[in-house]
């Protein structure tokens, strides 16, 4: 079975938003509920980087740890579902995870918190009928199950953003690190130390 | 040919001349500095951030308070909390199999003397059936997921823990102003006295002999006040977890409300657990003060002593007019003016 993991490439990612609103649109998150997001830091300075963050989809998730109904599954492809009908919605996995990926969307007359919504790599729920119109209203497009990818990775514009088996991603993150590593080394100067801020001073001719 | 190469030999001595910045191996990655950043570790400059969707913490990267609220409560929180409900649940046992059930020694007198009034049983019991609630529902929020889950399943116990919390939410600051009003209801007889220490000293008579007592013992005085102090605390973090739609407070501040809310709640659930026994099974005439208002005038004696001489001493028409001793039903007045 595959292992399945995102991986944003802090340089090549853009900061198009693509990748959010392609799944906005592709599952049809509830209102005020942003399944991916993009952060940039050093925003305007030298060393600007974005990020595109989702649930990362942990092996060792702290939601399902502290989740009060057990209500979250990994499945064998590494993809950590939560069940929509068993969620009572206390924030407790919201509390708990590092990448701010468990959301609440405002429910009922005194806007408390319904049921949580996070990323599901694009592999709907729980059900085991794959794509009802059942899955698609509680959790969005079963993307998997008809043999594609996370839509935010398939569609990123300079494929900053890598989705898929762990070994596969490994291996173009790997390669790009690589060549670029290379070329750090070679010129001594390169665009990754020009821009993130060089940390060292050159050594002086002796 | 020679003359095609010779610029290029021109142009390559000529790099070689200029000062190069020598490959250097040992060169720390700038990548570093960046997760760092991300992991909010030192040094730590994100300088500004920014990112589309609204809402407080959608810059945040990496939530770092987030593992060691879950190592609170996984590791610290649930298997405490089982250890002091269960010890004290043990402890009980253990006392009753021990000590059997408190009589009143002198028996029953028949005599009844006035001891809460109606308004402060309505509160009290509103009190308690929230707090019943609130505390049936909040276990079930914390432990729910070792016997809820398993026994019921997740459909059925999901849907159950779901409308326990809902319950947990709505009656949480109905509690709030019912333990208020209670706070007030009660404070007369609760401020300690000196020979409280006494009854500390001989643990409530649990060691034998006779602890002295006024309206209420030290030890319901120190449930007062721990009701009052811990229970204001557990009410106010709780409106914090309460109100998230109003987003005063972003998720670190949530996660301490949470610390402090389940700390004071199982403290006072364990504290309950003792309160609850000894005003039901635990004492021959004890359950019947706060569910008639009326205690038997032997039972007052011998476990209110100064309480009762006080009021049978300074006896006076004003006393019986403000419901403080009220004459009994006929018979038993008459039972005691033959004692007197």
């Amino acid at each position: 079975m595959a292992r399945m993991k995102f991986y944003c490439d802090a340089e090549r990612c853009i900061e198009c938003n693509a990748c959010v609103t392609a799944c906005k649109n592709e599952n049809e998150v509830p209102m005020g509920v942003n399944r991916r997001r993009v952060v940039t830091i050093r925003d305007g300075e030298p060393g600007e980087r974005s990020l595109s963050v989702a649930c990362m989809h942990c092996s060792d998730a702290p939601c399902q740890a502290v989740c009060p109904v057990d209500c979250f599954i990994t499945t064998p492809d590494g993809v950590v579902l939560h069940n929509k009908d068993t969620c009572i919605g206390c924030g407790y996995c919201f509390y708990a995870c590092p990448f701010g990926a468990p959301q609440f969307p405002l429910d009922g007359q005194f806007s408390t918190r319904g049921k949580m919504d996070k990323c599901t790599f694009c592999n709907g729920g729980p059900e085991t009928a794959d794509n009802s119109p059942d899955e698609i209203r509680k959790y969005g497009r079963n993307r998997l199950a008809e043999g594609k990818l996370p839509l935010c990775a398939e569609m990123c514009s300079t494929k900053a953003l890598l989705a898929g088996d762990a070994g596969v991603i490994a291996d173009i993150y790997r390669k790009r690190v690589v060549n670029r590593g290379a070329n750090a080394y070679l010129a001594s100067g390169s665009l990754q130390k020009g821009a993130f801020e060089a940390l060292q001073t050159p050594p002086q001719p002796e | 040919m020679l003359g095609l190469l010779l610029p290029f030999a021109a142009a390559l001595a000529a790099a070689g001349d200029e000062p190069r910045v020598a490959p250097d191996p040992t060169a720390v990655s700038p990548g570093v500095e960046l997760w760092d950043a991300v992991r909010e570790r030192q040094p730590f400059d994100a300088g500004q951030v920014r990112t589309q969707p609204p809402g407080g913490e959608r810059g945040v990267l990496i939530n770092v308070g987030g593992e060691a609220w879950r190592q609170f409560r996984m590791q610290e929180l649930i298997p405490v909390a089982a250890r002091v409900l269960g010890g004290v649940a043990i402890a009980i046992l253990l006392f009753r199999l021990l000590r059997g059930k408190i009589p009143i020694r002198a028996g029953r007198s028949g005599e009844k003397i006035r001891r809460f009034s109606g308004f402060q049983r309505l509160v009290h019991w509103t009190v308690a059936v929230l707090f019943v609630l609130l505390a049936l529902s909040g276990l079930v929020m914390l432990f729910g997921r070792y016997f809820i889950i398993p026994w019921l399943g997740s459909e059925f116990g999901g849907a159950l823990t779901y409308w326990l919390k809902r319950i947990h939410d709505f009656s949480g600051p109905v509690f709030g102003v019912a333990l208020l009003v209670m706070i007030i209801t009660f404070m007369k007889g609760n401020f300690p006295a000196l020979y409280d220490l006494k009854w500390v000293f001989k643990a409530g008579g649990m060691l034998g002999g006779h602890a002295p007592a006024g309206r209420y013992n030290a030890g319901e005085k120190g449930w007062y006040w721990l009701a009052a102090g811990v229970g204001m605390v557990v009410v106010v973090s709780g409106l914090v977890l309460d109100f998230p739609n109003l987003g005063g407070f972003d998720r670190d501040a949530m996660a301490w409300y949470h610390r402090l809310h389940s700390i004071g709640a199982v403290a006072i659930m364990a504290v309950s657990m003792g309160h609850i026994y000894m005003g039901t099974v635990a004492m021959e005439g004890a359950f019947e003060c706060m569910a008639t208002g009326y205690c038997d005038s032997n039972w007052a004696r011998e476990h209110h002593d100064r309480w009762y001489a006080a009021i049978t001493d300074e006896k006076s028409p004003s006393d019986t007019a403000t419901g403080l001793v009220e004459p009994a039903p006929e018979p038993s007045a008459a039972t005691r003016q033959q004692a007197g």
